[in-house]
């Protein structure tokens, strides 16, 4: 009997999902709580400055975890010497790499950290040993007395260098060539298809090594309980479940023995995309001083340690024919990894898949390498993959259009796909509103009245993009369920919703709580959320890859099928009509034929429960496996899973901006944009995640680049010298949902996260060329490359 | 990132304050907003034995500024209190707002005027404007006061005229003679928590004709280790009528006389073009608003 109900549950198609017997699409009034713009669930604690964050909390017996850094970039670690830390009066233990070298690492096959540095040093400031003290004070004394031996080796900072000099130097042994991983992968005919182009055009471009700059710093408070052998973990992470299978391995305990739990997370836009050594520092010193021990870093250290945004050496070449159409486009891409590989492989594949939307593109080749340095490692930062080829990409089509003498909103109108798309690779496009998003973008700005028609040291660019909504596989290679939810339902705790879906401060609590409250036929206020627990909560992934809303949603509406079903049975017997002809809305279970019969909600759970117990629903969501499969010979092709996802969103932006041309300082006046993200089931929400999208990526175009000196050491790792802009610097935004709604997907939801970050360059850039007549191939585009730009180009002229 | 051991003392008098001044000499160090202090002392970059938080001591506080008579601002008053004054708004307007460029709101809430110069940072706000409004500071101690100029108080990074025992009290502005203006501006990536890479300005005064230059100050901070009065414009500009032609040639000289580092913030050859910029561009405006006077 429970086998069959859950059998029936995994057949369940799309469409199924609405058992009401009207598909939701078909009826616009039937969200009367997805689609609200209701506060935050989490937004009055946080005004108030009441929400706990890890470094807020204290346990009894609770000490302090530092850990000591290195002062060489590259060096072979020939002795640490803890002796006189150890001696030191309220020092509990010291901790030195060797102690835990198991290797960590979000994606398995290229896993390649220890904690803390095991025989050599491969980037400024990365962690060789660390203590546990009674108090912060004492712990930062008690680095000073750690007395480390090193050798230099040579320092390594450009991944061509890096190349170059492998024979002399190898930052990891096992790594030719200092080449963390190089790819190829070809679709159709790319040579044949240049040849017969009327149009084609090669560019270079180099992009910056911005950070994340989210506000609270990696931490992490670990207790371990000698007795039983568990280990509870508190830590500011986008990735519970990452985190507590790779804590599992370097701690060599069993996960069931380990407990990770989210406090408040003050952001992470990825850089919490990864485990942390504060986490492993914090628990390793807890297992080993038998007490809470906290590390949280100070932002210094979130620089040295950060997984910023790959600098990417891009060649791009486009082939259009005498239409404008494109017939092929060849990509060769060169990541600056810095030290670890840690999400390098996905990273490397992201940016070869981004090529095959949002236009249609017949032929294509990607050529690329991740190159290790001697850098903080790259990561995980918003819109991961795609913001450097897409800037990359909408250049090279402005210049085209250019070209061609049409304007480039005509252009990529021309190329843009549209929903039911399968690319070259195989990614499926299920839907797409992105046609609309360049439409209204570029009406809205009154972009083709003002391009190439401002006045000079004012202009105008645009361009699109768009962005994976989940992801396709586990990084480990296991196809089991992405998300699972579990809600509980009875006259007391009323309805809760656990999981382990990580608020990282994006507001999935609040969306998610709208969603079951939608699928309940309840008021979101009435729903509870717990998350952000392995222990509490089901199984999930983590908040990357703009996943969550949809698999979230996809197991919060299997969850509820469960629930309604059980209510509807009840109130079937008392009302006295058909199951399935029932409905439940706004705290009511009525026919849906005879308006009389009904009863509240409440006394159906009141029943139910007095008979049953407490109601219970679980929901899973696996995404589509057929991505990345070829469907007629059933074999894995090549790209397959990496850039493949359920369904994407889009967007477009026109931006404004104004050039001081004689001190290069560049004024973003406007931003127009328009996006498909499918149902904004909070559009509050989505226009904070796209404002902060433009912000945030505004900051990478014209400010934000970490700095080394030429022994690697970080010039800038402070909010001081490290410049982003501030609301001073914020322009007038006009942001605009476009009417869209993806059938394939829960509540027709799509992402809004990422999306938005994705043409901010490129609009930007373009702008920036129809206000003074330069292109930039390089960023950040400083105040200074402005001025000498224009100096170049006045002395060209003459 | 902690402090070290100190002792603190929080006088409630100016004799007290300057008693304690006077007995724990270099050893100690004066709590003012502590918006540098802490930086620096977390930093580990110093590590005083005694602070002496002056935010008790209601005489180092406050804007005095009478028709006619100038105005006198307290040590400890707080950048946000002269971003905000009326009375320095409309008298010195550069100061106002210097004062509302510095840092970030919460900042100004506690930074105060006297430890922007005493902090003496090339790169600082308010010092350019002081000093091209020939400001006075004044200096006290146990045996008594005595006043110097601004520019002369400053000596380069982090250096002062300030002899052991001694405390900044009190900033003294003369009043803005008829006919004149004092303008500033600056130049930096944004226009919030910015150390500028340039700052600058230019005090204009007329003839009675109001046409021909009588007087004319140009400051430049951050492109020498301390606010930099430049001699050739005032040379070039003084007893002239203003032309394009003579505003472009002062803002080269000016330029010329410019020594700036590169760094982090900005390339010398940046720094130095921008000075240009900035010269030619306060110099028009500080003309006109003279003349509009
Ligand atoms: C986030 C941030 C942003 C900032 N941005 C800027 C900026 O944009 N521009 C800028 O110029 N500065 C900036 N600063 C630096 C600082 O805020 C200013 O220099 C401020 O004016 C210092 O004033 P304070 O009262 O806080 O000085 P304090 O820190 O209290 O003192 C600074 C120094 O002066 C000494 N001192 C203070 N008062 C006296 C006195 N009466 N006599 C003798 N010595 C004295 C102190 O002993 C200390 O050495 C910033 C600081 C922070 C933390």
């Amino acid at each position: 009997m429970e086998k069959k109900v859950l059998k029936s549950k995994w057949n369940l198609t799309p469409e199924g999902w609405n058992l009401e017997g009207v598909p939701s699409s078909q009826d616009e009034k039937r969200y009367t709580q997805v689609g609200r713009s209701v506060p935050r669930i989490d937004g009055p604690i946080k005004v108030k400055g009441e929400a706990i964050y890890t470094g807020d909390m204290t346990l009894p017996g609770m000490v302090y975890g530092k850990i000591k850094r290195s002062t060489y970039a590259h060096a072979i670690i020939k002795k640490i010497d803890c002796c006189k830390a150890l001696k030191l009066p309220g020092v509990l233990a010291v901790l030195t790499g060797d102690e835990a070298p198991n290797k960590w690492g979000i994606v398995p096959q290229a896993a390649n950290e220890t904690v803390l540095a095991v025989g050599k040093v491969r980037f400024y400031g990365e962690g060789v040993a660390a203590v546990a003290a009674l108090d912060e004070e004492t712990a930062e004394a008690a680095l000073e007395l750690i007395e480390v031996e090193y050798e230099p080796l040579p320092v390594l900072l450009d991944p061509f260098q890096s190349m170059e000099r492998s024979q002399e130097v190898l930052i990891h042994e096992d790594s030719k060539g200092n080449i963390m991983h190089a790819g190829e992968q070809v679709y159709g005919d790319v040579d044949k298809a240049f040849a017969e182009c009327e149009y084609v055009l090669e560019r270079e471009f180099h992009t910056n090594y911005p950070q994340h700059g989210f506000l609270e710093p990696h931490s992490a408070l670990a207790s371990y309980d000698t007795q039983n052998g568990q280990l509870h973990l508190w830590a500011s992470s986008q990735i519970p479940h990452y985190l507590h299978r790779q804590m599992s391995i370097v701690l060599e305990i069993p996960m069931n023995k380990i407990r990770v739990t989210l406090p408040t997370i003050g952001g992470g836009f990825g850089g919490k995309g990864e485990a942390a050594p504060s986490e492993f520092v914090a628990c390793l010193l807890s297992r080993k001083v038998g007490r809470p021990v906290k590390v949280v870093y100070d932002r210094q250290e979130v620089f040295y340690t950060n997984k910023g945004r790959h600098p990417c050496h891009m060649k791009v070449k486009m082939g259009l024919d005498k239409d404008g159409y494109i017939q092929a486009v060849d990509f060769d891409n060169t990541l600056d990894k810095g030290a670890y590989s840690g999400w390098g492989i996905v990273v490397l594949f992201y940016t070869a898949s981004m090529i095959h939307l949002p236009y249609k593109v017949p032929n294509a080749r990607f050529r690329g390498r991740s190159v290790y340095t001697n850098k903080p490692s790259t990561g995980a930062m918003r819109g991961l993959g795609g913001v450097q080829p897409r800037w990359a990409l909408e250049c090279l089509m402005d210049e085209m259009a250019e070209m061609m003498g049409i304007s480039p909103y005509e252009l990529k109108l021309k190329n843009a796909i549209e929903s039911g798309h399968t690319c070259i690779n195989n990614m499926f496009v299920p839907h797409s509103e992105f046609k609309k998003c360049l439409e209204t973008a570029v009406k809205k700005s009154g972009f083709l009245e003002k391009q190439g028609k401002l006045p000079f040291g004012k202009g105008i660019g645009m361009a699109g993009g768009y962005y994976i909504t989940g992801t396709a596989y586990t990084l480990y290679q296991n196809y089991k369920p992405h998300t699972t939810v579990m809600i509980r339902v009875d006259t007391e705790g009323g309805v809760t919703l656990l999981c382990a879906a990580a608020e990282i401060g994006q507001g999935c609590n609040t969306v998610m709580a709208q969603m079951v409250a939608e699928e309940l036929g309840i008021q979101y206020e009435d729903v509870h959320v717990q998350s952000g627990d392995t222990e509490i909560g089901a199984f999930d992934l983590g908040s990357f890859a703009s996943r969550l809303t949809y698999a979230a949603g996809a197991a919060i509406k299997m969850a509820c099928v469960e629930i309604n079903q059980s209510l509807k049975e009840t109130a079937a017997g008392m009302l006295g009509v058909r199951a399935d002809q029932l409905v439940i809305k706004n705290h009511e279970i009525y026919s849906m034929y005879e308006i009389k019969k009904r009863i509240s909600w409440e006394k159906a759970i009141e029943v139910y429960t007095s008979i049953n117990g407490t109601l219970v629903g679980m929901g899973n969501f696996s995404p589509p496996r057929r991505k990345g499969i070829d469907i007629i010979s059933g074999n894995r092709v090549q790209g397959a899973n990496i850039g493949h996802s359920p369904t994407f969103g889009f967007s477009s932006q026109v931006h404004e901006v104004e050039v001081d041309v004689e001190t290069g300082r560049i004024y973003v006046k406007k931003v127009t944009e328009a996006g498909d993200c499918g149902t904004p089931v909070n559009p509050m929400c989505v226009d904070g995640q796209v404002e902060g999208s433009i912000m945030f990526n505004i900051g990478a175009c014209l400010y934000e680049d970490q700095k080394l000196d030429a022994s690697g050491k970080h010039l800038n790792p402070n909010f001081h010298d490290y410049k982003t802009p501030t609301t001073m610097e914020m322009p007038e935004m006009d942001t605009n949902i476009v009417e869209s709604y993806d059938h394939s997907a829960p509540f027709g939801v799509k992402e809004t996260g990422e999306g938005a970050v994705q043409p901010t360059f490129p609009a930007l850039t373009n702008a920036i060329y129809d206000a003074i007549g330069v292109r930039f191939y390089t960023l950040p585009i400083t105040p200074e490359m402005v001025l000498k730009a224009l100096k170049d180009k006045k002395e060209g002229e003459l | 990132m902690f402090l070290n051991h100190f002792e603190y003392f929080a006088p409630k008098t100016p004799a007290e304050t300057l008693e304690l001044v006077a007995c724990l000499g270099s050893k100690a160090k004066i709590l003012a907003g502590g918006t540098d202090l802490m930086v620096v002392m977390k930093a580990k970059a110093i590590s005083p034995d005694y602070l002496i938080d002056i935010n008790g001591v209601e005489e180092f506080k406050g804007i005095f500024c009478e028709q006619g008579k100038g105005a006198v601002i307290g040590t400890n008053t707080k950048l946000a209190e002269i971003q905000f004054s009326e009375a320095i708004q409309a008298k010195y307007p550069a100061l106002a707002y210097a004062a509302g460029e510095v840092g970030s709101s919460q900042v100004r809430q506690m930074a105060s005027l006297g430890g922007n110069s005493c902090n003496a940072s090339p790169a600082a706000e308010t010092p350019t404007p002081l000093v091209a409004m020939d400001a006075k500071v004044v200096l006290s101690s146990i045996l008594g006061e005595r006043e110097l100029p601004l520019e002369e108080f400053i000596l380069g990074v982090r250096v002062l005229d300030l002899a052991e025992g001694e405390m900044l009290t009190k900033f003294v502005l003369p009043e803005p003679k008829l006919k004149s203006a004092c303008r500033y501006a600056y130049m930096g990536r944004r226009d919030a928590m910015e150390i500028d890479c340039v700052n600058m300005a230019v005090t204009i005064e007329l003839e009675d004709d109001g046409e021909k230059v009588k007087n004319i100050k140009l400051v430049m901070g951050s492109v020498y280790p301390r606010p930099l009065v430049s001699k050739e414009v005032t040379a070039l500009l003084v007893g002239q009528k203003l032309s394009d032609q003579l505003i472009e040639k002062a803002a080269e000289a000016a330029q010329g006389e410019a020594k700036p580092i590169d760094d982090i913030r900005a390339s010398a050859e940046y720094r130095r073009e921008i000075v240009k910029v900035l010269a030619r561009r306060l110099i028009k405006e500080a003309y006109t608003d003279a003349k509009g006077v």
